[in-house]
């Protein structure tokens, strides 16, 4: 049974247009000439629970959308979405109580409280029995090093910091459901990757499943085995992301250095290969994962010739969904 | 509901403990707060001394009907600073009632508990002391009955003015950005009702009869209080009506508040 459901998901915004001018200023308020924008238009996937998927898209794709309506702030304009087991707009207050999300921009901490009193409030919010309060919050604290800063204002926080405290306060009345929008934007590699290893954590010990967005890459890469990616509303992929590179990779490269006596010697050409630098006794090679494998190229070469060195260069995944996004390799014909 | 009003006594914990972190900050405050009252009243005093009160009123009874519209809007930006629309409406801009809406207790009441403005006692210290003067030397005939309906009057008075910001919020859940219009009803409204209704044109009047209930707030309870003759020809029991269009005021907007609240799931920001 899904943890989320989703089927034909819709949310359209009314934008009006500004006119310019005090004239335009004027006009606008008597009419008001508005453009329909599809910021999630009919996207359906489901969830299982324990799961930790990385929602993945440009500015303006509609992630946050989704995740608003994903977390009840947002009523979507048709289509489905259970989540579990409530309509998160309907039940607000129930569903919340479940849940747990953090929208990297925005703090859900009083602003002017020590870390802990924050920490303690929502405890009272939640209704966390004392004894679980307790022992969650020393966990969390260990994990993500709270300890330096658990008396310090939020105001006075670094950014990485406050994020810690977030993503504590979120996890603190053991959510089923995580959201994360934007975990790691804006931090240090360091901060980055005790954020990423928290995550993965909760996820794997408490069994919480998680749904993170983003747009930075190495964090779905190091978190997620599944990945959705959407741009202008639509779903252009969900699977697995091994399965994402190896579908949308493009071509691969080896890199092989020949024995000295073999570089002036005949063509060095093999079939399915095609050589796209030839420096000396060193030369690269271009290959589709369709037409030869890199073991099946390496034992075709080291036949023929010998062979001093050689290295296998995979595509880059930042690469790979870049040309997804501008070639919308994954757009199905209009349906 | 005992465990949202135990959340509501700590929010505003909360908000006093922060605010009184910066004790001299929070002091001259408090004064300027205050002392901004005082001087508009002793401003108010020295004209009505120049042109022999207003409108038939002297200047202690002017100061009665002054006093207790202080004191209601006072207390009111107390209660309901969290709706005060400016601040409000950055709230929404900036996403922050998103978080609100995260928590699994009323919306409705974190805004309440949001800010907690206590330097606005200062406010309610000054009109207090402007309503003192006024009794002590009006030399009231004050019955049981009257002791009792000053209160209440004042009481219907901060439902009507914490009507006048929720509305005012809601507004911008709509625009977003604080329009000025709105503190034209809340600050401005307060101001003029702090003057007998009777100098004002008939529109006037008549909108603060009509569209907003405010005359039966201030006015003929003031009539009722001072043992004043009605020059305006309202019925009897307007005087009583009080704690009705305060009560109406604010459930209205509780009501237009819902209603925004709802428009605002749907839209967003």
């Amino acid at each position: 049974m899904s943890i989320i459901s989703v089927t034909d998901l819709h949310k359209h915004f009314k934008v009006n247009k500004h006119r310019s001018g005090l004239a335009g200023a004027v006009r606008g308020l008597f009419s008001t000439e508005s453009t329909l924008v599809r910021a999630v238009d009919g996207i359906s996937f489901s969830v299982e629970p324990g799961e930790l998927v990385g929602y993945l898209g440009p500015n303006g794709a509609g992630k946050s959308t989704t995740l608003k309506m994903l977390t009840g702030l947002l009523v979507p304009t048709s289509g489905q979405l259970l989540s579990n087991g409530h309509v998160p707009w309907r039940e607000r207050k129930t569903y919340v109580a479940r849940i747990g999300a953090v929208f990297g921009q925005r703090t859900t901490l009083w602003w002017d409280l020590p870390v802990i009193e924050s920490l303690e409030l929502l405890q009272y919010v939640y209704k966390v029995p004392r004894e679980r309060f307790r022992h969650n919050l020393a966990e969390f604290r260990e994990l993500l090093e709270l300890g330096p800063f658990l008396n310090t204002p939020v105001r006075s926080l670094s950014l990485g910091q406050r994020m810690r405290a977030d993503i504590c306060a979120a996890l603190l009345h053991e959510p089923d459901l995580l959201f994360l929008d934007e975990p790691t934007i804006g931090l240090d590699v360091v901060a980055k990757e005790r954020i990423r290893q928290f995550i993965r954590h909760i996820n794997r010990e408490r069994g919480v499943t998680v749904l993170l967005t983003t747009h930075d890459l190495s964090d779905v890469e190091k978190l997620c085995e599944r990945v959705m990616i959407i741009d202008h509303g639509r779903l252009l992929y969900d699977g697995q992301l091994a399965a994402l590179r190896d579908r949308f990779g493009g071509k691969r490269e080896l890199v092989v250095d020949f024995a000295e006596d073999e570089g002036a010697a005949a063509d060095l050409s093999v079939d399915g290969a095609t050589i796209i630098e030839r420096d000396g006794p060193r030369v690269v090679y271009s290959f589709g994962r369709e037409t030869i494998s890199a073991s099946g190229l390496i034992s075709l070469l080291s036949a023929r010739y010998r062979i001093r060195d050689l290295s296998v260069r995979e595509p880059d995944i930042e690469d790979t969904i870049r040309r997804i996004y501008e070639e919308r390799l994954l757009e199905k014909p209009s349906n | 509901m005992r465990h949202t009003l135990d959340i509501y006594r700590r929010l505003i914990l909360v908000q006093i403990r922060s605010q009184l972190q910066y004790r001299v900050s929070f002091l001259l405050d408090t004064l300027a707060t205050g002392f901004q009252v005082f001087i508009s009243f002793i401003t108010l005093a020295l004209i009505l001394q120049r042109f022999d009160g207003i409108g038939g009123w002297t200047l202690s009874e002017v100061a009665f009907l002054y006093g207790m519209v202080e004191v209601a809007f006072g207390t009111m930006d107390m209660l309901f600073s969290g709706f005060d629309p400016a601040n409000f409406g950055r709230q929404v801009r900036q996403g922050a009632f998103d978080q609100l809406l995260l928590r699994p207790i009323s919306a409705t009441l974190q805004v309440f508990g949001s800010q907690f403005i206590i330097r606005r006692v200062g406010r309610i210290a000054q009109g207090l002391a402007v309503l003192t003067f006024a009794i002590v030397s009006l030399n009231l005939n004050w019955t049981p009955a009257k002791l009792v309906y000053l209160p209440i009057v004042i009481a219907s008075l901060v439902c009507f003015f914490g009507g006048l910001f929720m509305i005012g919020a809601t507004i911008t859940f709509w625009t977003v950005d604080s329009i000025e219009v709105i503190n034209i009803f809340t600050y401005g409204g307060s101001e003029m009702m702090s003057y007998p209704m009777h100098i004002y044109p008939d529109w006037v009047r008549r909108f603060f009869t009509y569209i907003l209930p405010a005359i039966f707030l201030n006015y003929a309870p003031a009539l009722y209080f001072l043992g004043k003759p009605d020059p305006l020809g309202l019925p009897p029991f307007a005087a009583f009506l009080a704690p009705v269009a305060g009560i109406a005021t604010l459930l209205a907007a509780l009501a237009f508040w819902q209603y925004g609240m709802r428009h605002y799931q749907s839209t967003g920001t």
